[in-house]
């Protein structure tokens, strides 16, 4: 009993010691700690990434590939939001990161002018293209055309019944049934809103000058009770496929996966396109001259890259953006980054290393961006 | 006289029935819980073999490949937050239970008590501002102190009110043979209080062992470098779990699963034998 107690007195001692040290560390570390790291420069290189989680699958399968044939460098990307990476690089916290909307004016000023030990000079690119599509559960219902302003419609309200005569002309011979329709939104703040919106803002005056464009709207559907709101994209496609008689937006990707029907488009020249590789590089090709260089990634706008022209473009797509810069203050480093960069933008965008539900960049605006961005 | 008994006896039953079904209302979720991780965990396991759990994260669609990274992260964040928090929680019980009536005393308790509901995100968002800013990194350090930070109430909670529940007579008795203070702390009422201490040190580390929040803007997460120093990121599993259900793909689903259920029987191997070799007190 005594000689317990005793031991445990001990280790009680040894742990508070311990623990004073380590509580200790972290405020005088930093400079001895960074500092240490940097010169390690001959064996393998850490890069760390953070950022948009829509990219996630897509960063780790290049990482995966990337890292087996380059063994010296290793790769961690971890999905925390675009939101998060953009301010985890403007920061220094991170190497690299991810952010699907291109940066604005305000945060670029803040890296240009304000850079943090890490590095300098920032650059932004464009690694992969996604598309939002409009999925929807009507038993019987195996092939749906839809146009721009009906989708607004629908979306706000507007039409109420699956039978409405504007779906009807849209969708000759199909039999709808007499149901209302049933909105999923999503709850949470999300950039597949905010480029849906946008989008609905481009081919509806309406939707544009009542509800407008942003990563969460005031969806009226809410108020006349048949709106419904899921958490996430899982959460929106779940609603969908529990729910008869509903229409939703998601990533291609989801739709692809839980094999959801998928409402076929009409795009700025008048054909009906469903999303697939390649009605979505079509997109991208055509408005690959709006894409920013990457020595001034805020200059890119999100409305330019919407409802492209072309008999074969998918109207909703959107380009995932990654950030890195130009100078690396550890330039061991700085080199093992930028390889990464033009292998993704190059070996990378091979179709086998392309995962289901995104689409690579063209070839041309790749050789574009690498040309431009001189690393 | 026979009839009112008998309606007495079957209140009596009904009232136990309805315990009971409560009883069993409130415990059938943990059973839900357990058997749903363990009864799609456990193929992924087998699938995956000892690869599951040293090796590293697979592409998206491409098999189970490994949750290594995340385990030793795991591993690392729980025992250098223990190292952090366990002896500052331990010693604050002892504080709050010697002066229970002092300012600081009931100050300590009180403040305990509204740091146990502190929202566990936001004890993140401090760690991220006092030294991931700083360092310019995240890190294993920066992990551990948000989880020793939510760590310690529940400790220094168990531990004051185990000192509590000890009858007076033992401390009278103990300063009646003349020992100091700290002695009769230290030797005698931390001996009797041992399971409720020890109770509350293992609740501590079982729940950070499981906590996501605190580390979402702290540890930094991993899926293929083990360990590169303290002073680097570190993966954690919850934190691998949360990524991996947000995605589409089966494969990270199943890997999801299986870290699920090696996340339950390393709770479950810290719990248990502690728990159950500890011997209670007869006071």
């Amino acid at each position: 009993m005594k000689r317990t107690l005793i031991v445990l007195a001990v280790l009680l001692v040894a742990a508070a010691l311990c623990g004073c040290a380590q509580n200790n560390n972290p405020p005088s570390s930093p400079t001895p700690t960074t500092t240490a790291t940097t010169p390690s420069t001959g064996k393998t290189i850490i890069i760390i990434g953070d950022g948009a989680t829509f990219p996630w699958p897509q960063i780790n399968k290049w990482i995966d590939v990337y890292t087996k044939e380059h063994p010296n460098v290793k790769i961690e990307y971890n999905g925390g939001g675009s939101g998060k990476g953009q301010s985890d690089f403007a920061n220094g916290v991170v190497d690299f990161a991810g952010s699907d909307p291109p940066l604005t004016k305000l945060v670029w000023d803040r890296l240009v002018n304000h850079p943090p030990a890490e590095g300098k000079d920032p650059l932004q690119f464009p690694d992969i293209i996604g598309a939002v599509v409009v999925c929807y559960n009507v038993p019987g219902v195996k092939h749906l055309r839809l146009d721009g302003p009906t989708i607004a419609e629908i979306f706000m309200g507007k039409i109420q019944y699956w039978d409405d005569p504007a779906i009807k002309t849209l969708n000759p011979g199909v039999n709808l049934p007499h149901k209302e329709i049933i909105v999923v939104h999503r709850s949470d703040a999300s950039g597949t809103t905010d480029i849906f919106t946008t989008y609905l803002c481009l081919v509806s005056p309406e939707w544009n000058s009542t509800i407008g464009a942003g990563k969460s709207v005031n969806w009226p559907v809410d108020k006349m009770g048949r709106g419904v709101a899921g958490e996430g994209n899982p959460g929106v496609v779940n609603i969908l496929k529990t729910t008869p008689y509903s229409i939703c937006y998601t990533e291609l990707s989801y739709a692809i996966k839980e094999s959801l029907s998928v409402v076929a488009i009409k795009n700025k020249d008048g054909y009906f396109v469903l999303p697939n590789a390649t009605t979505i590089k079509a997109a991208a090709t055509h408005v690959s001259s709006h894409i920013a260089p990457p020595n001034a990634g805020y200059k890119e706008n999100l409305r330019q890259l919407l409802n492209a022209p072309g008999k074969d473009s998918y109207p909703i797509v959107a380009f995932s953006h990654l950030l890195v810069w130009k100078h690396y203050s550890d330039p061991a480093k700085g080199k093992a980054v930028h390889d990464f960069i033009k292998w993704v933008l190059t070996q990378g965008q091979n179709d086998k290393y392309i995962v289901t539900g995104y689409v690579g960049l063209p070839k041309s605006l790749t050789q574009k961006l690498l040309s431009e961005a001189e690393i | 006289m026979v009839d009112s008994l008998k309606v007495r006896l079957f209140k009596e039953k009904l009232f136990l029935i309805g315990i009971a079904v409560l009883t069993i209302s409130t415990v059938l979720p943990l059973f839900h819980i357990m058997f749903s991780i363990a009864a799609n965990g456990i193929p992924v396991l087998l699938k995956g073999g000892w690869d599951f759990i040293t090796g590293t994260l697979a592409p998206p669609g491409g098999g189970l490949g490994g949750i290594g990274p995340a385990i030793v992260g795991t591993f690392i964040l729980t025992v250098l937050a223990s190292l952090m928090g366990l002896p500052v929680a331990v010693l604050t019980g002892i504080y709050a239970a010697e002066y229970p009536n002092s300012l600081i005393g009931r100050a300590t308790k009180t403040l305990l008590m509204v740091m146990m509901e502190f929202p566990t995100i936001l004890v993140g968002l401090f760690v991220m501002d006092i030294v991931v800013l700083p360092m310019g990194s995240y890190s294993a350090i920066a992990g551990a102190l948000s989880l020793a930070i939510v760590m310690m109430p529940y400790v220094a909670v168990y531990t004051d009110e185990a000192l509590r529940n000890i009858p007076p007579k033992y401390r009278e008795g103990a300063f009646a043979l003349g020992l100091t203070r700290f002695k009769v702390v230290f030797r005698v009422l931390i001996g009797l209080a041992r399971k409720g201490i020890m109770t509350g040190i293992l609740i501590g580390i079982a729940k950070v062992a499981g906590e996501t929040a605190p580390l979402l803007f702290t540890a930094g997460g991993a899926t293929r470098v083990y360990f590169a120093g303290l002073n680097r990121p570190v993966g954690a599993i919850p934190l691998l779990i949360y990524q991996l259900v947000q995605q589409p793909y089966t494969n990270y689903h199943e890997i999801a699963w299986g870290a699920s259920l090696l996340l339950m029987l390393i709770f479950l191997a810290i719990f248990l034998p502690i728990r159950l070799s500890l011997k209670e007190v007869k006071l």
